[in-house]
């Protein structure tokens, strides 16, 4: 089953991440892709994320489609114009590609490549509406393709919005995705909220929307105090006690995730799993919520 | 108002090959901040000559990139035909009109930042990206394409923390557009979708 397939059979999605190598060596990349072998219903492949200068995700999804995986092809805005956007995923779509997720992008400042011209020439609700074009056979100016792209698409949100980013969501949701991936959820009644929020725009728009939740595996007290930097990510304070306190922090952060998402599984349709490193203990966790 | 500043004093020397200069400064925009007006113009031409250069005269025009006649200017200035460069100290606006009819190597003094404007003596910068098609209505007068950091004509980016840009310093433009627009009772103005600037639009015509 595909993952589309498997979204619209109202399965439980486990998603997982994985980061294109910083050169040509691909090693590594398969060995973390090996790990979510039989687990994830698909891998996303991140876009020169937190504008780190990395392999192409078109270049390591198809590898990685090579070797049996489902990919979802993060894209953001940050790095190509709107030809660009355009043949990129022309050519996913070409390679076997089926699935995308649609964010802008860190900024290049936060990343290797300071001084790189950032392009933002569409912002995400732009590009999701492209895609829909695309999707219908034609392009930005209305030009007929010659085959037209069948992606599943999504995007992403954060749980906790202001006022002007609920806009911004609801214009997502407006140009059609299938699928919503949220920022890394720690604090499980916040997110009922935000579902609470999700689920009055999703009944006025499309049902048919899937949300998945991000998770970020905890790992020790300095990781849990460095995601309070990260935007739309807030990790509460007797969490954070409670790692410090432990004698085994390490696998008290699994107890916890693996609590987490045994409370998301009654409320939302999947999960993210997003690993800082790589998926040793990925297979473990979802043991460990009772998932496989 | 053109925002600019003025370049390292150390950048412009590397940058100055020729000994006899000629120095134009900006009576509008580059001397309201205080970059270009005569007061600047004097104490660069007294660096320079501590420098070593030869300064062959100066000048404030009314507006650099607005002359009447480069004839005018040269025959109020005839310090301009002794040079063997001029440095201008006007925003790039000034440095092009002037390089168009001097005939000669003119180098820019400063560094031209962005659209902006002044008010009660307060220079405000990013004001106007020159998009070519303006669309600052929809925003409540706060333009996104140059006050949000990735130009986003949607929605914030969800990059901001406690109201700040992910970028730097700045308040998240978005937050600001989604204020005013409540003020103004006029939301519905970005519940709407908005298409992707046409870029033709900012291109010059051609003459
Ligand atoms: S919409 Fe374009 S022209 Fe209008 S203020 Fe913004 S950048 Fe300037
Ligand atoms: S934080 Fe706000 S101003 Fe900065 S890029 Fe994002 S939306 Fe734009």
């Amino acid at each position: 089953m595909n993952f589309i397939s498997k979204l619209r059979s109202g399965k439980f999605i486990i998603t997982a991440e994985i980061s294109p190598p910083k050169g040509t060596d691909t090693s590594r990349m398969l060995r973390d892709a090996a790990l979510l072998k039989d687990i994830a219903d698909a891998v996303n492949v991140t876009d020169n994320q937190r504008a780190v200068m990395r392999m192409s995700p078109i270049a390591a999804c198809s590898i990685l489609q090579g070797k049996g995986f489902e990919t979802i092809m993060h894209i953001t805005c940050r790095d190509r114009n709107r030809l660009a956007l355009q043949s990129e995923l022309v050519g996913a779509s070409a390679l076997g590609i089926g699935n995308v997720l649609v964010m802008s992008g860190d900024h290049p400042s936060k990343g290797d490549h300071v001084g790189a011209k950032p392009v933002y020439d569409l912002d995400s609700v732009q590009l999701l509406g492209m895609i829909r074009e695309l999707n219908r056979g034609v392009d930005l100016s209305g030009n007929k393709l010659d085959g037209r792209t069948d992606f599943c698409v999504g995007a992403v949100t954060n749980t906790e919005l202001n006022e002007a980013g609920l806009i911004k969501l609801k214009k997502k949701i407006k140009m059609g995705v299938n699928f919503l991936q949220t920022q890394a959820v720690f604090d499980v009644e916040k997110f009922s909220g935000f579902m609470e929020r999700a689920d009055e725009i999703r009944s006025t728009q499309s049902k048919q929307i899937k949300i998945i939740a991000g998770i970020i595996p905890l790992r020790s007290e300095r990781s849990a105090l460095f995601l309070n930097k990260v935007p739309g990510i807030r990790v509460p304070d007797d969490m954070i006690k409670q790692i410090k306190d432990a004698k085994d922090p390490e696998v008290e952060g699994m107890r916890i995730t693996a609590e987490i998402i045994k409370k998301l599984r009654t409320m939302c349709d999947g999960i993210h799993i997003m690993p800082v490193g790589n998926h040793e203990n990925t297979k473990k966790l979802l043991e460990m919520a009772d998932l496989i | 108002m053109i925002i600019s500043r003025q370049k390292e004093f150390n950048n412009i020397l590397q940058m100055l090959g020729e000994i006899d200069i000629f120095i134009i400064g900006c009576g509008k925009c580059a001397k309201k901040q205080r970059a270009g007006g005569e007061p600047e113009v004097l104490e660069m031409k007294k660096k320079l000559e501590d420098a070593g250069k030869n300064i062959t005269g100066w000048t404030v025009l009314s507006s650099a990139c607005s002359i009447t006649s480069w004839a005018d200017v040269l025959s109020q200035n005839p310090g301009i035909n002794k040079a063997d460069a001029l440095l201008v100290m006007s925003c790039g606006g000034g440095v092009s009109v002037i390089s168009g009819f001097a005939g000669k190597q003119v180098y820019p003094a400063l560094d031209t930042e962005s659209l902006g404007g002044v008010c009660c003596n307060e220079v405000v910068t990013e004001q106007c990206g020159m998009c070519g098609d303006c669309t600052i209505w929809l925003y409540g007068g706060i333009c996104p394409v140059i006050r949000c950091a990735k130009s986003l004509l949607n929605g914030p980016c969800g990059g901001a923390v406690q109201g700040k840009c992910e970028v730097d310093e700045r308040l998240c433009a978005w937050d600001k557009i989604f204020e005013r627009l409540k003020e103004l009772g006029k939301l519905e103005n970005i519940e709407n979708i908005h298409e992707p600037k046409d870029h033709l639009k900012t291109r010059v015509k051609k003459a």
